[in-house]
């Protein structure tokens, strides 16, 4: 069973909200729709389940044409953002809700019911109606009704949004093993970064209405393919730095020129020498991938520490070379003081080049 | 609530205290509705121990409690009561039954809904009298258009308020139909107010039609559809108008309902006393049933919340 | 078995066709008044009932100028001084019921009192009781301070008619308003009389037409108190309506059609614009949506 989306495209009047993307999510995968709010990927997810009726394009569920199915026929399993549990009923009966339409005895039933409440450890509450639940067992029944079903696919819509950063933490991993054992294509949209990061196998980043990277975490973390990519993923925000690329300079170095006259030669991606001397870049590093020191390097620029910020086990720094502003991350151990100098470091392979489009100049 | 009090001394000072200012406010509303309303209560409720007839210049004796004795024995009363029990019951589940469907129809948005709706909103609208009138028309034998339509399946006119069972008839399919309605507006506010994603949500879990309806959207217009039952039954128990004008109590006395019995013994036969005494009993089933009301409408006030 | 996809709660022109003809049905009787009104005298009797004819606007002429319709039982048709005393009269006791109500209104809204409930509970049942309960002592007072038949007596009761259903609204008006906004205007140094008419008052004036409007449809379509208190010259409309109905045959169905659907028009109006508040007044503001 795999969900294929073609060209798919939404307009509400005037605004595109999702346009004509392509994606396949293949069976037991787990893909997140990661991007900022109104990037259009509720709309999508909402188009896979057959609440929205698409304005071009196509959904394809299972190698079958769904575009005019309706959300009943296509047997998907959705958990909503606002949990949408039936107020008057019990937990027991809200998760038991899904099971009729497949007219299974009053047994069967009972029976899976019963391996949920052990799956999600609902054992306590499943007698009481949701408006005397707190939020994340509130959760957990919203998720319970989904996966209690045999869909066609699971559908996920912001299924952590709505707790707070510890509840977060522990679904986020229940979440993870329960998603391990179905065999389903699984599609969960998020604008949580971390959520994507360690609960998908592969994530889909949109802005806009269109897919910016489809990769796996590690490949959309460490090789993102544009500049909005590479700023949206990564916490702290990678520091993205203007530059002039003034040209290669042998073993896969370049030298690049920034406002203020520093300049620097660094070790990027080979693909550098397609372009022109002379030509405006955006070099991109992850805080923790710069390096602190006290010595100059060619490598190597200016910068004076205007902020401390301890994080606990790291610490980040605010430098700046009076025009722009870095942060670099540390272990905590390293010894710095605001107001001091310190020559900070782009050591190899850690710096990403974009050029004018934004996209990133990489060797696939 | 502020407390800026103003500097002025005296009486001035006293009187727009802002401990006294509510009472202030509200005053002219309560002594308009004292006189106007609770003196002639009590006024009414001191009649009816008494023998008092509007048209006589006997002085009163008082009777204490015989008047009450007697209007609570006697057979016309009670019957009263029935028709207006038979015409209350039958209008107000006519009311609820098209009022309900009514408002599933317009539970949904389409293109001119607005103007829809409106059609539908002006029998409401109507005076009494000018319903009473016009259906009295429509149920005229000869010049109705009831006989008429009917005249395809019988050959004579039909004379709708030649027997009981016709004038009842006729009395609630007014009624029903101008207040059908309210009830309508009122179950659609329950409508309206289910949230879209529960919908949604039964719709992903496959659930039927009948299930939708149980499960989610009766639970949401229970609250409302007891409002509108009560409402209903508080108005209709007090139904003058449209009887007096259609069948004036008949044929005979048989349509007359508790108001018009009162009406006639009041001002017709003059049995001041008496019909204070009657009209306190029906007062008294009218407060309990808006005692009634008011509970439900608190009760559904605080759901909402 | 698959159905065509279609949004929740969405609908298309075939279903505004199926709704439009249960719309017409329903609105079939009215319809029938309107069509009356444009009829002569005998199309307005016809047997069978005509349904096309050729239209006419003596009637609506008639309502407005003095006129001698004689029928059987020879009622003439004053119908203009009727039209200007159910306006005159339900307008100026609505006006007279909203200014004392409004006062109420905010005082239990922002001054609750201790038995606050209390009294509206008793305000709500002044409306709902029976008329006829007090009808018998009003009109024994009327008779003895000489207000029946005149102006006062029965614009002094409409007004006590529309004090609970206009306190009951405007209070559900006055409660959906922010009272931080009155305290921010307060610490400005406004006083109280400023808060009320230049603040809570504009808020709430969608509202107060509202109850205005709704106040004056009831209140000019009231029959019981208006047959026994009005007399002669202060005759309203619906009673002039039911005392023609006197004789069977002769009944000038034509120009009471013609009433009524002039009276029609505001109520157009009304239902149109105020559909939003329409649950609001239909229950004395005891429902809000």
């Amino acid at each position: 069973m795999t969900i294929e989306l073609h060209n798919l495209t939404k307009k509400f009047g005037a605004l595109i909200a999702v346009d004509a993307i392509d994606l396949d999510v293949s069976d037991g995968e787990v893909l997140c729709l990661l991007g900022p709010s109104g990037c259009g990927k509720t709309t999508t997810l909402r188009m896979v389940a057959g609440l929205e009726v698409p304005t071009g394009g196509d959904v394809f569920l299972g190698g079958k044409k769904v575009n005019a199915l309706t959300a009943r026929d296509r047997n998907v399993a959705m958990s909503f953002q606002f949990y949408a549990l039936y107020p008057n009923l019990t937990v027991a009966e809200n998760l038991a809700y899904p099971l009729y339409a497949d007219r299974l005895g009053k047994a069967e039933i009972a029976a899976r019911v019963a391996k949920i409440t052990e799956t999600l450890q609902l054992h306590a509450v499943l007698e009481r109606t949701p408006d005397q639940l707190a939020e994340g067992e509130k959760q957990r029944v919203a998720v319970g009704r989904s996966i209690i079903r045999d869909p066609t696919c699971f559908l996920f819509d912001e299924p952590l949004s709505r707790l707070d950063v510890q509840l977060r933490e522990e679904m986020r991993g229940e979440i993870k093993e329960v998603l391990q054992d179905l065999s389903r294509p699984t599609v969960i949209v998020t604008h949580d970064q971390l959520e994507a990061l360690t609960m998908a196998d592969r994530i889909a980043v949109m802005r806009d209405g269109r897919i910016e990277q489809v990769d796996t975490p590690h490949n959309v973390f460490q090789m993102p393919a544009n500049l909005f990519v590479a700023g949206f993923i990564g916490t702290p925000q990678m520091n993205l730095l203007p530059a002039i690329f003034t040209g290669a300079e042998g073993e896969g170095k370049a030298g690049f020129d920034i406002e203020g006259g520093q300049t620097m030669v660094i070790q990027v991606d080979p693909r550098i020498s397609e372009i022109e001397p002379g030509t405006r870049v955006t070099l991109g590093v992850r805080p923790r991938n710069l390096v602190m020191s006290q010595e100059e390097a060619e490598d190597s620029i200016s910068t004076k520490i205007d902020l401390v910020e301890p994080m606990g086990a790291e610490t980040l720094a605010h430098l700046s070379d009076g025009i722009h502003d870095l942060r670099v991350v540390t272990d905590w151990r390293v010894p710095i003081t605001e107001g001091e100098v310190v020559h900070t470091r782009f050591p190899p392979g850690a710096t990403h080049v974009f050029t004018a489009d934004e996209q990133a100049l990489r060797t696939t | 609530m502020s407390n800026a009090v103003s500097n002025r001394g005296g009486f001035g000072a006293w009187l727009l205290d802002p401990k006294r200012r509510g009472a202030l406010l509200v005053t002219p509303a309560l002594t308009i509705l004292f006189f106007m309303n609770i003196f002639p209560l009590l006024w009414s409720f001191g009649l009816s121990f008494f023998n008092y007839r509007a048209t006589s210049l006997k002085v009163p004796i008082f009777r204490g409690l015989s008047n009450y004795e007697r209007v609570l024995t006697d057979e016309r009363v009670w019957e009263r009561f029935q028709t207006t029990a038979i015409i209350v019951s039958s209008s107000v589940v006519m009311q609820l039954i098209v009022g309900f469907l009514l408002a599933l129809m317009f539970a949904k948005v389409f293109p001119m809904r607005r103007i829809v709706l409106m059609l539908v909103l002006t029998p409401m609208m109507l005076s009494f009298v000018s319903v009473g009138v016009f259906f009295k028309l429509f149920y005229e034998p000869t010049f109705g258009i009831v006989s008429y339509a009917l005249n395809f399946v019988t050959p004579e006119p039909f004379v709708m308020l030649g027997s009981q069972q016709g004038a009842i008839a006729a009395i609630v399919i007014a009624d029903a139909w101008m207040w059908s309605p309210f009830v309508m507006l009122l179950v659609l506010a329950g409508l309206v107010s289910v949230p879209k994603y529960l919908y949604e949500a039964a719709e992903i879990d496959r659930a039927s039609a009948w299930r939708r309806f149980r499960t989610i959207t009766f639970p949401y217009i229970k609250s409302l559809l007891l409002l509108a039952v009560l409402f209903r039954t508080i108005e209709t128990f007090k139904l003058f108008d449209i009887v007096y004008i259609i069948t004036e109590g008949g044929p005979g006395s048989s349509t007359e309902t508790i108001a018009v019995y009162l009406y006639r013994t009041a001002f017709q036969f003059f049995k001041t006393s008496q019909s204070s005494a009657l009209a306190y009993i029906v007062l008294f089933i009218v407060i309990v049933l808006t005692n009634l009301y008011l509970y439900s409408v608190n009760r559904r006030a605080e759901e909402v919340n | 078995m698959a159905r065509r996809q279609r949004e929740i709660g969405k609908a298309g022109w075939g279903y505004t066709l199926v709704t439009a003809v249960v719309g017409l049905i329903y609105f079939f009787p009215v319809l029938w008044i309107i069509l009356t009104a444009f009829k002569t005298r005998t199309d307005a009797l016809a047997v069978p009932p005509k349904l096309f004819f050729t239209p006419t606007f003596d009637n609506f002429v008639s309502v407005f100028y003095r006129a001698s319709i004689t029928t059987g039982t020879s009622q003439a048709t004053d119908m203009a001084l009727y039209f200007f005393n159910s306006i005159f009269i339900a307008g100026t006791s609505v006006i007279m019921a909203m200014i004392v109500g409004t006062l109420a209104a905010y005082a239990f809204s922002r001054y609750p009192l201790k038995g606050n409930d209390t009294y509206l509970f008793i305000i709500l049942t002044t409306r709902m009781m029976p008329p006829i309960v007090v009808i018998i002592p009003i009109f024994l007072m009327f008779r003895l301070t000489g207000l029946a038949g005149s102006y006062w007596g029965i614009m002094l009761l409409y007004t006590a008619f529309n004090i609970p259903f206009s306190v009951w609204l405007v209070k559900s008006f006055f409660d959906e308003l922010n009272p931080e906004i009155e305290d921010a205007a307060r610490m400005d140094g406004a006083n109280e009389r400023r808060v009320f008419f230049g603040m809570c008052i504009p808020q709430i004036l969608a509202g107060l037409a509202a109850t205005f409007v709704f106040g004056m449809i009831l209140t000019w379509n009231e029959f019981l108190f208006a047959l026994l208190l009005t007399g002669v010259e202060t005759r309203t409309v619906p009673v002039a309506m039911a005392r023609t109905l006197g004789g069977e045959v002769g009944v000038d169905y034509g120009l009471l059609a013609a009433i009524v659907t002039l009276f029609l028009i505001p109520i157009f109006f009304v239902t149109f614009l105020l559909q939003s508040q329409l649950l609001r007044g239909v229950t004395f503001g005891t429902v809000k949506k």
